[in-house]
């Protein structure tokens, strides 16, 4: 089976990418619009917090955080839109059987940083919710990803690696 | 770039078109342009030997070399 151009594994992997986009921008309404009406409306923490008891104090804390959460989950998602977009656009090109378009250094170089990004804002996030909400940080636990700055590593090397492609592939257009 | 191609004087000196030249060396006419405006980055010596052999010429009478300052390859790089 063929990695490159028509229907190959490439134009395999695209579609599977065109429905996550379309799912993850669902999500992304869906959260964003929960998130402001927590914010915005009255309503009774226990729909999440099931079988917590809240004072009145309690209850419009709870109804905070939960909208935090909510917000956070959005920008999260939005992180996440960001990269698979990116590598929406990346995969055309390989099914067009151009892998080392110059555009595509830009975008791996995107997908890098915003990895970063999200990992970045993971540890503020976690300090967070460790003072605002002690008891969900003892289920999940303070932690440093190491893969996931691995694969920011491997991503920044994988966009010089495709630069060095798109200099040759100019260099043989220009051969005459 | 200090290498300057000579390709338009020796086409008016054998009054040929480029269109002609492209058709007679099996170079496409966008090619010889690249080479005729001096974008082109290196000429194969296959491309070479059929412009000397159609122009009846030598290389050194295709391309001449102007000091000046080299080209930044990274420059030329940049889409």
């Amino acid at each position: 089976m063929r990695a490159l151009g028509p229907g190959s594994v490439s134009s395999f992997l695209k579609i599977i990418l065109d429905v996550a986009q379309v799912a993850l921008s669902i999500g992304l309404g869906v959260v964003t619009t929960l998130g402001l009406a927590a914010l915005l409306f009255h309503f009774d923490p226990k729909i999440v917090f099931q079988d917590a008891d809240f004072s009145t104090a309690d209850a419009a804390s709870a109804r905070r955080i939960i909208a935090g959460g909510l917000l956070i989950g959005a920008i999260y998602i939005g992180g996440v839109l960001v990269i698979v977009g990116r590598l929406r656009r990346i995969f055309s090109t390989l099914t067009a059987g151009d892998p080392f378009h110059p555009d595509n250094v830009r975008r791996l170089r995107t997908i890098g940083m915003v990895l970063a990004v999200l990992e970045i804002l993971r540890y503020p996030i976690m300090l967070i919710t460790v003072w605002l909400a002690p008891e969900v940080m003892e289920k999940s636990g303070f932690s440093l990803n190491l893969t996931t700055w691995f694969a920011v590593l491997v991503v920044f090397v994988l966009a010089e690696v495709f630069r060095e492609g798109a200099r040759l592939r100019r260099e043989a257009e220009l051969t005459i | 770039m200090p290498i300057r191609v000579r390709l338009d004087r020796i086409l008016l000196e054998r009054r040929m078109s480029l269109t002609e030249l492209a058709d007679r060396v099996g170079v496409t006419i966008a090619n010889l342009s690249i080479l005729k405006t001096g974008k082109a980055r290196a000429v194969r010596f296959s491309t070479l030997d059929a412009l000397c052999r159609e122009l009846e010429c030598q290389p050194g009478d295709l391309v001449e070399f102007e000091p000046g300052p080299p080209m930044d390859p990274e420059d030329e790089d940049e889409p």
